[in-house]
């Protein structure tokens, strides 16, 4: 009976100690403070809170919100718990430019714990939605740009102009790293401007109310921008080819015909060339062939035989017996020229060559003959002869030097007494090319006997010349032969007088203007230029 | 050496002829019956102006004020937080949109008026007084004396609305009463001489807030073109 009633007194504190106990081992005590209390606007017309709970406890832990405004004194309870740890404020309980400062407890079986408080007007914790929807548009063509496009969060009211949104973009290459920002005011699009192209683009959008925090970013949108080709670049590509084909064909041609477009650009320069001259010939050097080449093969210029000619070649320089009705000035100059043996004549080409070379030769002889030679080819423009020769002639006073304007041949008579000092006799020719005349009376009359019977025979005394140029000879009753040889002449002459090209024309060899009374050469006349 | 002297005279002059025209955001008055030679603003234009004007007005003071609690008043959050005794609490003003939208136009714009017509004397001390600290001068005194330069102008401006809004009939003539030179006289009550500069600071932040919002309120009812 003691042990019952004991058993009774201990009931009570052995539950305590049991439930002392059993509270040692659980640890349980007051809630945990709640943490991190927050609240946000998304629309500046409603507002909710947020928490964290506070460590454990134990127990069963209740939270309540308790919050108030600003101007009222009574203390309020969340209206709306609607999800767990966290308050929601309806419009009505909205009120903004009212400070508002929210608590939270947290209370179990063993007590409460409360939140630090948290004071805020409502214009301060606006923080709108992230946009939503958000699209890209890459517009193909000459400028390739890319449209963005969102829409506002669904939650707010644009319509009442309570609420002014600006926005945000961001844009950046998916391989970069840096993003690129641009602000549009109110405007829900947005156009990029010089895109590149064949490469991914990463875009977001975020949004902010009047002056408050910007919203988050939304997710990101990608976007390929396809690497097209342009159009222009085709129509381009085939301008040029085209453009190529007349190009290729011009090559082809200009690569076939090269030989003749060279011929035309550049015209062949004729190399030094002599006739009759094998150029390789003369490179193989052998002197034989070169002294063949250089000589045999040349063709010079065909020399009259002098040994036919007995002409006496006087320089009519005499002013007084002029036979020339030209002006006084105008002399012309006929060279003197000493027949010589035919020994002389294989000296003829180099004594032409040396003519060639000096205008006044050292041997007079060959001076002389050299130019009568030229003369009868042709008439040189100018002859000199040196002084010496022209004091020896008779009838000669001054040097003559004129140029030919007629060229022919005339001869002078004779003056008789003279006929004997103006043949000399070659004797010999030495090495220099010297004629060494003999001082011999020469029977001039043997000689000239039958040369001046021959000239006699060939020449004639002109009687007159009448106007119409026509030469009348006189008969020469000297010698016998003479009449015939000069009717021969006549004859000849009047033969050419016949011929209507004899009056006036100097080919006659005989200049009118010189014919006075003189001798007419009988022989063809020479090639008169 | 003198034609080049010459010339930047003259240029000098035309400058000071063309360039001394003063530009303020009210350069183009409202002409009345459309006289010659005045450049007659639309009623929608009008107000995106004073709108514009009042979010330059409440982001300067928000500058301001957070300059100040940054300077004085490091620690934020404190249980023992002056009280908010706005000089400007006897205002009843809407807190919220559907309260807003409710009221009056007339009302409302009595209420925007009354507004601004409290805090031209309070801010002007304010400067006044903000010269003395020189940490703060170095800070924000440009702000201090813009800010009241622009709650004139914004009162001027919200006037000519409201004259435009009387000439065009939305208005009826009972807001009048309020622009005469009394009522300046009137609202000399001195009770924003007990308020801290701190306190002032906050209460203007948020009443240029509220006539930013009212005025757009305003202005999408009364003209709702693109905007709203």
């Amino acid at each position: 009976m003691v042990c019952a009633r004991m058993v009774k007194h201990l009931r009570l504190p052995l539950l305590l100690l049991l439930l002392a106990l059993a509270a040692e081992c659980n640890s349980m005590s007051k809630p945990g403070k709640p943490d991190k209390l927050g609240c946000r606007s998304p629309d500046k017309e409603t507002f909710f809170c947020w928490w964290t709970p506070g460590s454990g406890g134990g127990l069963p832990t209740v939270h309540r919100l308790y919050y108030k405004t600003e101007g009222r004194e009574t203390v309020r309870q969340c209206p709306d718990y609607h999800t767990a740890h966290s308050c929601f404020f309806s419009k009505t309980y909205t009120s903004i430019w009212v400070e508002y400062t929210v608590i939270v407890e947290a209370s179990n079986a063993l007590g409460n714990t409360s939140s630090d408080p948290l004071t805020f007007d409502l214009m301060d914790i606006v923080k709108p939605y992230a946009p939503e929807n958000v699209t890209l548009v890459v517009s193909i063509g000459d400028n390739p740009h890319l449209t963005i496009q969102w829409h506002t969060p669904s939650n707010i009211d644009t319509k009442s102009g309570w609420v002014t949104l600006k926005n945000q973009l961001r844009i950046k290459l998916e391989k970069s790293k840096i993003w690129k920002n641009y602000t549009s005011d109110t405007q829900t699009h947005f156009t990029i401007y010089n895109i590149e192209l064949g490469v991914v683009y990463m875009v977001e959008v975020r949004c902010a109310i009047d002056n408050s925090a910007w919203s988050e970013w939304t997710n990101t949108t990608f976007v390929k921008v396809p690497n097209f080709p342009r159009t222009d670049n085709s129509f381009w590509i085939l301008v040029f080819s085209l453009s190529l084909i007349p190009l290729l064909v011009a090559m082809i041609i200009l690569i076939l015909k090269r030989k003749t477009v060279k011929k035309y650009i550049l015209p062949p320069v004729p190399g030094p060339k002599i006739r009759g001259v094998d150029v390789q010939l003369l490179k193989s050097g052998r002197s034989e062939d070169v002294i063949n080449a250089m000589l045999l093969n040349q063709r010079f210029p065909v020399v009259m035989p002098w040994k036919d000619q007995n002409e006496d070649y006087l320089i009519v320089s005499d002013k007084e017996t002029s036979y020339l009705p030209l002006e006084k000035n105008k002399i012309f100059i006929l060279p003197v020229a000493i027949t010589l043996d035919s020994e002389v004549q294989s000296k003829e080409t180099s004594e032409v060559d040396r003519f060639l070379k000096d205008s006044e030769s050292s041997s007079e002889e060959s001076s002389e003959k050299t130019k009568s030679s030229q003369l009868l080819t042709k008439c040189p423009s100018t002859n000199v002869l040196n002084d010496e020769k022209a004091n020896q002639l008779k009838g000669v006073t001054e040097k003559i030097i004129q140029p030919f304007g007629i060229s022919g041949y005339v001869d002078i008579p004779r003056h008789e007494h003279t006929q004997e000092a103006d043949y000399s006799r070659v004797n010999e020719v030495n090495s220099d090319n010297i004629l060494i005349t003999k001082k011999e009376n020469v029977p001039h009359t043997l000689d000239t006997q039958g040369q001046e019977g021959g000239v006699l025979d060939d020449y004639s005394r002109v009687k007159e010349v009448n106007s119409d140029n026509t030469v009348f000879l006189e008969k020469h009753s000297d010698s016998v032969n003479a009449s015939i040889r000069a009717k021969g002449y006549i004859d000849w002459v009047n033969q050419k007088a016949k011929s209507p090209h004899v009056t006036g024309h100097s080919e006659m060899g005989v200049c009118p203007q010189l014919v006075g009374c003189g001798y007419v050469d009988t022989f063809p006349p020479p090639a008169v230029i | 050496k003198s034609t080049q002297f010459f010339s930047v005279v003259s240029v000098a002059l035309l400058c000071l002829v063309f360039c001394s025209q003063p530009t303020s955001l009210d350069a183009a008055p409202l002409c009345t019956n459309a006289e010659a030679g005045c450049h007659v603003l639309s009623l929608a234009n009008l107000f995106d102006r004073v709108i514009q004007h009042s979010a330059r007005m409440h982001g300067i003071s928000n500058d301001l004020h957070s300059e100040f609690e940054l300077y004085f008043l490091p620690s934020k959050n404190q249980i023992g937080r002056v009280s908010r005794n706005c000089h400007t609490s006897n205002i009843l003003t809407p807190n919220g949109k559907e309260n807003a939208q409710r009221m009056a136009r007339e009302e409302l714009t009595e209420v925007i008026l009354k507004l601004l017509v409290a805090w031209r004397d309070p801010l002007w001390h304010f400067h006044q007084s903000m010269t003395h600290f020189h940490d703060f001068i170095d800070f924000s005194s440009n702000k201090s004396l813009k800010m009241s330069d622009m709650v004139h102008e914004l009162r001027k401006g919200v006037q000519k609305v409201v004259e435009k809004m009387q000439m065009l009939g939305i208005l009826s003539n009972s807001v009048s009463s309020l622009m005469s030179p009394e009522a300046f006289l009137a609202s000399g009550s001195a009770e924003w001489r007990l308020m801290k500069d701190y306190e002032l600071l906050y209460c203007f932040r948020r009443d240029s807030n509220k006539v930013q919002n009212y005025l757009k309120i305003l202005k999408c009812r009364i003209v709702p073109e693109d905007g709203c």
